[in-house]
């Protein structure tokens, strides 16, 4: 990757791969592997960018499959008796933001399903019906029917802490 | 009052710290081992396809009556495969246990001493297949015939003259420009690794100075 690509290509961008890896980890030293892979698909896969959609959306798509992918691997090799879900006490200090609301709720997202964590994530970031559903790869007229739910479900999790 | 969901995320990040990007430490080890293992794969498959590909142009020539072109080809084919297979015993004995600049410049190394041992030998096999092709008709039954026929080819002392020189033109033609044939040959189906490789180098060089 050459230190052009990183600056032009990638770090416009870092808040989207930082927000979508931070959902899917539990420890820093988690979300940095999942934050380099990330950097190195969106590298490896820069070729096959075709420009029907727009470059942030392709980060989005990538960054989601390849924390998916690596949830998914990271689930095989670790026994079902260890869940996915640490309780708060196990996160570690320094993986928590200086934001406790923030902490709540990510700590809330990541009780959500791995699917459940994409839509939520990209509604979060402002994204339309439609981009989400691109983004996922689903029906977009389902998507404000699931958002509801999540949000419940966030509500529900974060014990009537949020309105 | 309590905050909504979307406000909590909105106001989570305008904090100075939410959005600290990690270091990528291990990016170059990655992308470099990717690169080469890439390489190694493709350089694999390409050796096996050329044997494979040579046994079965053996077995066809046999088959549609030119055998000749059939054995020529497939001792030139053998010969690039042996080559090059002792070119690879090189590239295992690059050290995996020094770092990433370090291997990925050996690595190179091999690479353009690969390049320009098979460019070489390009200027030989080109107009050596080309040769087994004519020699591989000019032996076959169809133009055998045509030669005691009546539109009968042109010979002296037993050699036919005007097509000879065509031949000798060709060949000479593809000896000259062999090496830049087997580099665009070579750049179609690697180009894309030596650029990402090229492209690594003159990064790390680049943090190096």
């Amino acid at each position: 990757m050459s230190s052009d690509f990183y600056t032009s290509f990638i770090v416009p961008y870092t808040s989207i791969i930082i927000k979508i890896c931070r959902a899917y980890t539990n420890t820093q030293e988690d979300f940095e592997d999942y934050y380099q892979e990330v950097c190195l698909q969106i590298w490896k896969s820069n070729d096959k960018f075709r420009q029907e959609s727009e470059w942030s959306t392709w980060i989005y798509q990538i960054s989601l499959n390849v924390c998916l992918t690596l949830l998914k691997k990271r689930k095989n090799n670790v026994q079902h008796f260890v869940s996915d879900y640490l309780p708060d006490e196990l996160t570690e200090d320094s993986y928590a933001f200086a934001d406790e609301s923030l902490n709540q709720l990510y700590d809330a997202i990541r009780q959500l399903s791995e699917v459940d964590r994409a839509v939520i994530l990209l509604y979060l970031d402002e994204k339309s019906h439609k981009e989400i559903a691109e983004i996922i790869g689903t029906n977009a007229n389902n998507i404000g029917v699931r958002v509801k739910r999540i949000k419940q479900r966030l509500k529900k999790l974060l014990d009537g802490k949020v309105n | 009052m309590e905050k909504s969901i979307e406000a909590i995320w909105k106001d989570g990040f305008l904090e100075s710290d939410a959005l600290v990007a990690p270091k990528l430490n291990n990016l170059y080890d990655q992308k470099s081992k990717h690169i080469i293992d890439k390489f190694k794969r493709m350089f694999k498959i390409n050796l096996i396809a050329i044997s494979i590909g040579s046994v079965i142009i053996l077995a066809a020539s046999f088959l549609v009556g030119i055998p000749v072109m059939g054995v020529l080809l497939f001792l030139i084919a053998n010969a690039i495969v042996i080559v090059n297979r002792r070119l690879q015993k090189g590239l295992l004995k690059i050290k995996l246990n020094v770092n990433s600049y370090q291997y990925i410049k050996a690595f190179d190394g091999w690479l353009q001493k690969q390049l320009t041992i098979n460019s070489k030998m390009a200027r030989i096999y080109y107009p050596l297949i080309f040769l087994s092709l004519v020699l591989g008709f000019w032996f076959s039954n169809d133009i055998q015939d045509i030669i005691r026929g009546p539109n009968q080819i042109l010979m002296v002392y037993g050699i036919p003259i005007f097509w000879g020189l065509g031949v000798l033109i060709i060949s000479g033609v593809l000896s000259y420009f062999g090496g830049v044939i087997y580099k665009w040959d070579v750049n179609i189906m690697y180009g894309n690794v030596f650029k990402k490789l090229s492209e690594i180098l003159n990064d790390m060089e680049e943090l190096r100075a």
